[in-house]
Formats: structure tokens, C-alpha cells, sequence
């Protein structure tokens, strides 16, 4: 009788510190998830920066501008990209194609075609316009087209490509972008509500190392190579002397090459497209700030501009943006009401399904469902350890 | 917010009817010009001058909707109230020898490298420094460059009255250094009512265009204020792009036995493609081919040597039946020069309409010569060169050179009636304030000869520069003797240390001095053409009518300055760091070398020394002689097993005696 009680109490024990922990996360989880669906995604931005000079390494401006001619097929108008090039190679001396870029030896494309807007290029590509332009903190003086006006709801590609190493990215051979700079910028900009949803590429050496401060959410990041790995070029082209794109945004625009703006794949099909046998490195992504799951998100909710439209049953009407706002806000609501009734339903319906059932089964059943849920399964553990110590404690007290 | 506005709109109403009634209709209509003239140059290439003028009227401004002229360039000039603006592109440098200097094209179209930018404003003195920063900022974003480079004091400078448009708002800036490729071209055609889709500009095909040697594309506006009262200033935009191209000679040097042959050409191989009729927006669109005043001159006397005679001859008709060259498209009209003192032959243009030509019948103008032939350009007074003297990252010195072109000289010592004839050139030099420039060094030399300074200049305006602050700035009048051979100044220089962030990421290329603007105030390089009325109406053919001084540019100076260099430390401390550690590893190995001591060791270590493989294989050959082996233990090896022993024993006690204790207090 006594042990039984013991048990009881045991058991009791841990549920109420397991309860508690779940109840913890699901609060903090709650929180999390909350804000960033108030708003809805609106429109696509694009900041595509080569970071390095000289003529040999063309192949990164090659990378930036396929990037460039990708989003820009994909429907992200020229005023919403903001391409920084570190150098000219177009019309350098060297360049035996003059105002041509090709990043194949086949040269069927040339990508720097007749419609391409740089932003900033030559010296202007510094680690301090680069933060500027994210953070959006420029002299009165600086023009529209210079800067990065996105919002609340913008999906933002920033892309980046050059020389690299441990926590840092190089700029033009002198500068330094180092991982803490860019978390603090990604972070300002989540505080200044910038952008819903960014995704960093990086195509550089170490690339992966350049996300470890980011803990931002809504921050999706991919890089070409581990940390300890090099990222290679894809081929050199004996014309120009050079070699001519890199492996990594070789095989993501192969992805690319095959989708128009209307398909429908996502982003982890392009992320299992990448082989670390044909890339010579490891292709690294980080999705823990990112709350979606990959598989529904489409890649042209970064990679292109394709918006959902909105029907309504009456004419166009004039609303200032904040009422739109607010529209959207009880719209969202409205849904999350009829997500709630839902979920009530179905509660209801279990209810009465399992009436007959014990209270207990009910607790029983709810608790199943919680750990179910629980996605850190180590600390479960831990605590569950932590749990049966107390218990040894009363039984070798009871049968003594 | 919504009754300010109300009331905004009525008096905007109120103000439009105002208008309506005041004026009735719109005076004047936008226009747009297009115009291509073609020039064979004497050495085998061909220049193309592209001209495109828009023009927006005087008009009662707000709110105004433009037809053809672009809204961009006529906010700018509203916000930045700019009086004129001239902006250029260049790649390449204009070769003044073999180009020609003594002509409109050249004095207005030759651009130093890079961009160079100047502006008057129609603002107070105060405020135009604000202005032209704000001014570049937006060109900048316009035109996809780094124009906001010039917004530091430290790299633009306000001459006094050297440079031609000279007035008190002057601003003048360049950037050496700056990259030209599509994308500035690309807005720059944006600004044309049918961009680079119809009419002339179509023909520009980029990689033909950058392929050339020199390339030049210029946009220029000026604000013209109107007499009457409540119109805004009318703007007159003016946009050039001269290129130099070498036409394709393969074919040519195939069938031509004769070497000197210059290459014939059409539009289509030079440029790429063909004028598929014009740009329906222009009210005028027309191309001209230019002959020089040599060029002409030449076939006339070739023409002479056949034993006709008559200047018409040539110029009117000789194009359809002349033994010397051929064209592949009959031209609509003929002009010539007007000539009364040159000694060369007239200049002739031949003019082309592009209305008639459409996509089923492209407009595509050839020249094929028939006979070698060689002219020169006509030359400005003197060619300039602009060079650096003395070596080391010290100091240095910067010298301009100009040298007499014969036959210009004695032309002016003819049209010269009194002996003292004095030949005026304009010097305007700008220096970044790292070059501190000794004003006092200046040095005079004519004919090789030093010359006081005070005999030569008449004039002379000198800003130092500040550290960090405002560049030097040298304006200078001289006045030399007519029948100078060569004049020279010279001026030293101390080498200045920047702060290490602000070194470019490629200090070590060197850092540019801007080009010299060198000018000729007493000579114009107008063509007068005889025509009908109509001829004026033709925006190039007024650009060549109007008096302009003879203007050219020095070559841009590259000066190696002391650049950071870590590399050099580094080496410094890994090569004393071995040094060092040769140095003591040594001794100390020699002093605490004990010879003996060491044999022992060795002897030892010998025994020790056995791996598994050799312990294998001694054990194997014991066992093949049939003895005991014996391995090779010390004792010390054997003392360490024990004590192993004994504490894996101790361990075992421990937790044995564990177990009993909880056994015990459990049970």
C-alpha cells in the first residue's frame, strides 16, 4: 500500500516537472511564432554584392551577375536589387569581350547585357556601405535607387560572394565583414522591421562560418563550404584567361536555369540539389532561425516576385496603408479565429468520442500529445533522469 | 491634412486657369534632334559623333507634364536650380595628333578619362556647395557611377575664370579613375524619347561600341531663362557620344595590293548594325559624313594633278564619278565650308536624311576608297603634355610641355599685322591635396631657355591646398611669343602620407592628378557653312558654327605614393625571429651538450628500442636457434607494471568496499 502510494507520488512528481518545462517551451514557442505572422509577405528585394577586385577574380563578379540575370528573370525589377560590384571587369582593359561578361566557356550568354544597373561599384563596395545599405542608415543625400527600402513584410535574398575565411568575408582585398557585423546588422534590421523573411548565400571559403552569430529569426542562411573547406571554381575558360564561375552558384543556377517564374519548387529541393561531390565542399544550411518548413516554401519567394493576388469583390478602393494594415490584421485574425473553431471542433469531437473514457485517459492522452510535440528529446531525458532520483530516494527510504 | 490639401488643389486649379487665360497655348514645343556625323581619320579609324538635343521651352513649370524631354534631368535642374551642367564618360584618351585639335568636335567632345563633371548654379554663393553635393548624389544614382565621390571637398575645386564657362557658382570635379561600361550608357540612352529601340541610337551595340579606342559620351544641359514673367527656364539637353572605331580591314587587305590604302567601311561593319529608319519622336534625324580640311585639301590637289580644275567639281557632284572614293548611298545635300583664311581646302559635309529609310530598307552608309591617300588634322597651337620629373617617394615635379605646330604658327604670324603678336594660353591644373605643390617653384622655359615668370604670365590665380580639405588649385594665363618653338613650366612637389584608411584597396597602382585643362582663348574652332535657312535649324551643323575657343586635355599623372605595407614588417620579424632562434638553439645545444652522458643515453635507448615488429622477429630467430629468448626489460618498465598492479587492485578494493557499504546501509 505504502509503495503504491510512493509510485503515485513518483509519478505525480515527474509529470509536474515535465508539465512545467513543456509549458515553457510552448510559451516561448508562442511568442516566437506570433509576431512575424502579422504581416503578410509583399514584396521581394535582392542585395547582390561581389566583394573582390582584380581581374582574377572575375569569376565573382561572373556569380553575382548570374544571380543578377536570375532574379531579375524570376520578375525582382531593377529598382529592388541592389547589386554592388567590387570592380569592373566588363570594360577592363584585360577583358578580351568587351562590356561582356560570360560565366561559361560557351559564351551563349553574355550577362552583362544592355540593361544592367550597378549600384555601388569600384570603391564604393566597402564593409560600410554594404552595412549602410542594410541597415538603411545613409546620408540624406543618397538616392533611391541606392538603397534597400524594403519593409515589414519583404522577403530579402542578400548574396554574397568573394574571398573568405573563419567568420569573415573579405572586401576588395583590404576590409573585413566578420560574422558578428553581419549578425548585428541582420539584427538591427529585424528591429527596424526591414524584412519578414531574408536568406543569406554565401559563396566563399568557410562559408558556414559566417552565420554563427546570426540569431535573428526569420533568417534562413546557406553557404557554399564548412568551416575548414574551400570553395572551388567551376571551370576556367581559356579565352578569358580566368576562370569563370564557382562551383557552388554554378550548380544553384543549373537549379535555376530549368524553373520559370510559375513553378513550384522549394527551397529544400534546391537545397538537396547540392552534391558535395560535384560542389568539392560541403553546402551548409541553417533553418533553425527559419520557422517555416522548407518544403512549402516556394524559391521564388526569394528568388523572384511572384505575389499573391488578393481578390475582392468590389472595385479598387482607396485605402491609406495603414488601414490596408489593419484590414490585413483582422483578415489574419478572422483566420486564426476560424483556425480556433477548428481546433475546437475537434476537440469537441474527441470529447465526445472519448466520454466514455476515464478523466485520466483524457490527462493521459493530452500529456502523449505533449511529448509527442517535444522536439528536444535529450533534455527530456535529462529531466526524466533528474525525476527518477527523488524516486530512488523514497523507495530505498520505503524499504528500509 | 486633407483641408491644406484641398486648398493646395484650388489654388493649383485656380493657377492653371490662370495660365490657360493668360497664355492660351504652350510656347513652343519640345523638340528632339538626332544626328550622326561620320569622320574618316587619318590613321585607318573612324570617329562617330552621335548628337541627340532635346529641348523643353520655357513653361509655366509646376507640376508639368513633359512629351519628350526627360523628367529626370528637368526635376534635377528644378531642385539643384543648375544654370549649366556638363557631365562626361571617357574611356581611352582623344589622340590630339592624329585626331585633330583644331576643330569643334575635338574642343568640345575630348574628355579627360574617367568622369569629369562641372556645374553652375543659379544660387547664391553660400549655397552652392550644398547643391553640387547634393547635385552629385543624384547623378550618381542617375547614371549608375561613382559621381558621389565628388561630393568631398577635397575633390572638387571652383575656378576663378580659367575654365570656359567660367562664372563665381562654377563647380568642377573629376574622377580619374572611374570605370565606364554599359550601365552608364544605359540610363544615359534612357533619357532619349526612343531609347536605344528606334532611329540612330539603335546602332549602339555595346560590345562594338566598347571595343573602340576612344569613347566619349558627354550630356550636356543648359537652362535658358526666359524673358517673359512666371515661366520657368527652358532647358536645352545635349547628348553626345563620340567614338573611335577601327573598321574591320580584313577584307580590304585581302584584294588591295596597295598598303596604304585606307580601309573603306559601312555602318554596318563599324557599329554592328544598320539605322532601320528614324526615331518617330525626332524632328530631325540625319547623319552627315565629315571630310576634313586636310582631307580635302589633298583631293583637290590630287585633283589638280589630273589636270581638272574647279573646286565645285568636287564637293558638288564629284561623289557619284570621282576616281577616289565611293559612296554607297547618294546624298541628299552638300555642304561646304566657308573658307577665307585657312590655307587648307574646305571642310565638306554630306548630308543624309534617314526619313526614307525603314526596316524593309535599312540605311546603311558605306565609303570605299579607290586610291591610297594620307592627310593630317588640323592642330591646335600648341600640342600640350603634361609629364612628371624626379624619382623616389619623396618629392617629384610636374612639368607641362607645349610645342609648336609648324604650320598653325606661320598661319598666325601671316594673320598677325604688328610684330609684338602674343599667343594666350589658359592653364587650369588641379592637384589633390596629397601632392603639396610649391607654388614658388614655378619655372618658365621658352625655347628651352629660362625665362623670368613674371615675363611670361600675365595672370595667375593659385589656392593652395588644405590637409584633408580642398585640393590645390592653379589657374594661369600665359602669353608667349608668336613664334615660339616650345614652352615648358615646371613646378616641384612634396610627396604627402594619407591616414592608412584612406588608402584605396589598390594604393599600390599609384594615385591620379587630374588632367590640365589647356585652352586658346584667341582661337575658335568654328566652321562656317554656306547653306540655306535650314541648315541653322540642324543642331550639329550650330554646334560647329559656334565660336569655342580651342579647348584640349593633358594626360591624367600617375604618382606612386609611400603605401602601407605589412608585408615588410612581417618579413622583418619572421626573418630576426629565425635569426634568433638559430642563434640561441645553438648555444644552448652547445653548452649543455654533455658528450658522455649522451653516448650512454644512446647506448640505451639502442636497447630499448624495439618495436613490436623487431621483438616479432627477434623472437622468431630465438625460437629458430632453439634458446630462451629473453626481452629486452628494464627496470624501471617492470617497477611501473607493479605499481599499475597495485593500483588496479586498490581500485577494485574501492569499489568493492562501495558495494558492501551501500549493500550494508540499503539492506
Amino acid at each position: 500500500m505504502q509503495s503504491s502510494f510512493s509510485k503515485m507520488t513518483a509519478f505525480l512528481l515527474a509529470i509536474l516537472v515535465l508539465g512545467s518545462t513543456l509549458l515553457c517551451n510552448s510559451t516561448a514557442y508562442g511568442t516566437h511564432s506570433s509576431s512575424p505572422e502579422t504581416t503578410m509577405h509583399t514584396n521581394n528585394w535582392a542585395v547582390l554584392v561581389c566583394t573582390s577586385r582584380f581581374w582574377f577574380n572575375y569569376r565573382h563578379m561572373a556569380n553575382t551577375l548570374s544571380l543578377y540575370r536570375t532574379v531579375k528573370r524570376l520578375g525582382i525589377p531593377d529598382e529592388r536589387i541592389i547589386l554592388m560590384l567590387a570592380d569592373d571587369m566588363a570594360c577592363n582593359a584585360r577583358n578580351k569581350y568587351p562590356a561582356q561578361v560570360f560565366n561559361n566557356e560557351n559564351h551563349r550568354l553574355n550577362l552583362y547585357g544592355d540593361n544592367v544597373e550597378v549600384d555601388y561599384r569600384g570603391y564604393e563596395v566597402t564593409v560600410e556601405n554594404f552595412l549602410r545599405v542594410l541597415t538603411g542608415r545613409h546620408a540624406t543625400a543618397v538616392p533611391r535607387s541606392k538603397q534597400l527600402l524594403s519593409d515589414e513584410g519583404s522577403h530579402i535574398l542578400l548574396y554574397m560572394t568573394g574571398h573568405g575565411g573563419d567568420e569573415f568575408l573579405k572586401f576588395q582585398d583590404s576590409e573585413e565583414l566578420q560574422s558578428h557585423d553581419l549578425a548585428d546588422a541582420v539584427k538591427q534590421m529585424k528591429e527596424k522591421r526591414r524584412f519578414k523573411e531574408l536568406l543569406i548565400m554565401v559563396d566563399t571559403c568557410q562559408a558556414a562560418t559566417l552565420f554563427n552569430q546570426l540569431h535573428s529569426p526569420g533568417v534562413l542562411a546557406i553557404g557554399s563550404s564548412m568551416k575548414g573547406e574551400n570553395s572551388y571554381s567551376h571551370h576556367l575558360d581559356p579565352d578569358i584567361g580566368v576562370s569563370v564561375v564557382d562551383r557552388f552558384t554554378y550548380y544553384t543556377l543549373a537549379f535555376f536555369e530549368k524553373l520559370n517564374m510559375y513553378n513550384n519548387a522549394s527551397l529544400s529541393s534546391l537545397f538537396s540539389s547540392y552534391n558535395p561531390n560535384t560542389l568539392m565542399s560541403t553546402a551548409y544550411y541553417r533553418t533553425d532561425l527559419y520557422q517555416r518548413q522548407l518544403e512549402e516554401v516556394p524559391v521564388t519567394n526569394f528568388f523572384g516576385s511572384v505575389m499573391e493576388t488578393i481578390h475582392t469583390d468590389s472595385a479598387y478602393r482607396v485605402v491609406s496603408r495603414k488601414k490596408y494594415g489593419e484590414v490585413e490584421t483582422i483578415m489574419l485574425s478572422e483566420e486564426s479565429l476560424h483556425h480556433d473553431e477548428r481546433s475546437l471542433m475537434n476537440l469537441s469531437v474527441r470529447d465526445q468520442v472519448g466520454n466514455t473514457e476515464s478523466s485520466f485517459g483524457d490527462i493521459w492522452s493530452l500529456f502523449y500529445h505533449k511529448v509527442e510535440k517535444i522536439e528536444d528529446a535529450d533534455t527530456l531525458v535529462n529531466y526524466g533522469l533528474l525525476a527518477m532520483l527523488p524516486v530512488l530516494a523514497v523507495f530505498t527510504w520505503l524499504s528500509s | 491634412m486633407e483641408i491644406p490639401s484641398l486648398v493646395l488643389f484650388f489654388t493649383l486649379i485656380g493657377q492653371l486657369l490662370f495660365i490657360g487665360i493668360a497664355f492660351g497655348s504652350v510656347i513652343g514645343e519640345e523638340e528632339f534632334h538626332e544626328e550622326l556625323v561620320l569622320r574618316p581619320l587619318p590613321d585607318r579609324k573612324v570617329m562617330g559623333h552621335f548628337h541627340f538635343e532635346s529641348r523643353a521651352p520655357p513653361s509655366n513649370s509646376f507640376g508639368r507634364h513633359h512629351h519628350l524631354f526627360p523628367k529626370a534631368i528637368a526635376q534635377l535642374v528644378k531642385k539643384f536650380q543648375v544654370k549649366e551642367m556638363e557631365l562626361s564618360f571617357t574611356q581611352g584618351r582623344w589622340n590630339y595628333e592624329q585626331w585633330g585639335s583644331f576643330d569643334p568636335i575635338p574642343s568640345n567632345n575630348a574628355k579627360p578619362p574617367g568622369v569629369e563633371l562641372w556645374a553652375v548654379f543659379n544660387l547664391p554663393q553660400e549655397q552652392v556647395d550644398a547643391s553640387w553635393k547634393n547635385l552629385t548624389h543624384t547623378l550618381s544614382g542617375l547614371f549608375c557611377a561613382s559621381i558621389n565621390f565628388l561630393e568631398s571637398s577635397t575633390s572638387y575645386s571652383a575656378p576663378e575664370w580659367s575654365f570656359p564657362p567660367a562664372s563665381g557658382s562654377l563647380r568642377y570635379g573629376t574622377l580619374p579613375r572611374e570605370a565606364v561600361c554599359t550601365e552608364n550608357l544605359t540610363p544615359w540612352l534612357k533619357l532619349l524619347p526612343c531609347r536605344d529601340k528606334d532611329g540612330l541610337s539603335a546602332l549602339m551595340h555595346r560590345p562594338s561600341i566598347y571595343k573602340g579606342f576612344y569613347h566619349s559620351q558627354r550630356l550636356r544641359l543648359t537652362s535658358i531663362a526666359s524673358n517673359l514673367e512666371g515661366l520657368g527656364p527652358g532647358i536645352v539637353l545635349e547628348q553626345t557620344l563620340t567614338v573611335v572605331l577601327q573598321p574591320d580591314n580584313q577584307k580590304n587587305m585581302m584584294y588591295s595590293s596597295k598598303p596604304n590604302l585606307q580601309p573603306g567601311w559601312s555602318m554596318s561593319s563599324i557599329f554592328g548594325r544598320k539605322v532601320n529608319g528614324r526615331c518617330m519622336l525626332a524632328k530631325s534625324s540625319n547623319v552627315y559624313l565629315q571630310f576634313e580640311r586636310g582631307l580635302v585639301s589633298e583631293l583637290k590637289n590630287l585633283e589638280k594633278e589630273n589636270g581638272k580644275s574647279g573646286d565645285e567639281n568636287l564637293a558638288l557632284e564629284g561623289f557619284l564619278s570621282n576616281p577616289y572614293f565611293e559612296l554607297s548611298i547618294k546624298p541628299d545635300r552638300i555642304f561646304q565650308e566657308v573658307n577665307n583664311f585657312h590655307i587648307k581646302g574646305p571642310s565638306i559635309i554630306y548630308e543624309f536624311q534617314v526619313d526614307k529609310y525603314s526596316e524593309s530598307l535599312p540605311f546603311d552608309l558605306g565609303l570605299t576608297w579607290k586610291i591610297p591617300i594620307g592627310w593630317t588634322c588640323q592642330q591646335a597651337p600648341l600640342h600640350a603634355c603634361r609629364f612628371l620629373m624626379g624619382s623616389g617617394n619623396e618629392r617629384g615635379a610636374i612639368a607641362i610641355s607645349l610645342k609648336s605646330i609648324e604650320s598653325i604658327m606661320s598661319s598666325l604670324d601671316a594673320n598677325s599685322l604688328d610684330g609684338s603678336c602674343k599667343l594666350q594660353v589658359d592653364i587650369f591644373q588641379v592637384v589633390p591635396w596629397y601632392i603639396k605643390v610649391y607654388y614658388h617653384t614655378l619655372g618658365v622655359f621658352v625655347d628651352g631657355k629660362p625665362h623670368a615668370v613674371r615675363d611670361i604670365v600675365e595672370k595667375i590665380h593659385v589656392s593652395p591646398s588644405k590637409d584633408k580639405e580642398s585640393p590645390g588649385v592653379m589657374e594661369m594665363v600665359l602669353k608667349l611669343p608668336c613664334g615660339v618653338k616650345s614652352a615648358a613650366l615646371t613646378i616641384e612637389f612634396d610627396k604627402g602620407f594619407l591616414h592608412i584608411d584612406e588608402y584605396p584597396p589598390d594604393a599600390n597602382q599609384g594615385f591620379d592628378i587630374p588632367s590640365a585643362v589647356i585652352s586658346f582663348p584667341n582661337f575658335h574652332s568654328n566652321l562656317l557653312f554656306l547653306g540655306d535657312g535650314s541648315l541653322n535649324k540642324s543642331p550639329i551643323i550650330s554646334v560647329f558654327q559656334k565660336k569655342s575657343p580651342v579647348l584640349s586635355y593633358t594626360e591624367v599623372l600617375l604618382v606612386p605614393l609611400t603605401t602601407p605595407d605589412f608585408s615588410m614588417p612581417y618579413n622583418v620579424i619572421t626573418i630576426t625571429c629565425t635569426v634568433f632562434a638559430l642563434y640561441f638553439g645553438s648555444l644552448l645545444n652547445v653548452l649543455r651538450r654533455r658528450v658522455g652522458e649522451e653516448e650512454r643515453f644512446l647506448k640505451s635507448k639502442a636497447a630499448k628500442k624495439t618495436g613490436p615488429v623487431s621483438q616479432l622477429l627477434s623472437k622468431i630467430l630465438a625460437k629458430l636457434r632453439r634458446k630462451k629468448w629473453e626481452p629486452p626489460s628494464s627496470p624501471e618498465a617492470a617497477s611501473s607494471s607493479s605499481f599499475i598492479n597495485s593500483k588496479l587492485v586498490f581500485k577494485v578494493i574501492l569499489v568493492a568496499a562501495i558495494a558492501v557499504c551501500w549493500q550494508y546501509y540499503s539492506g
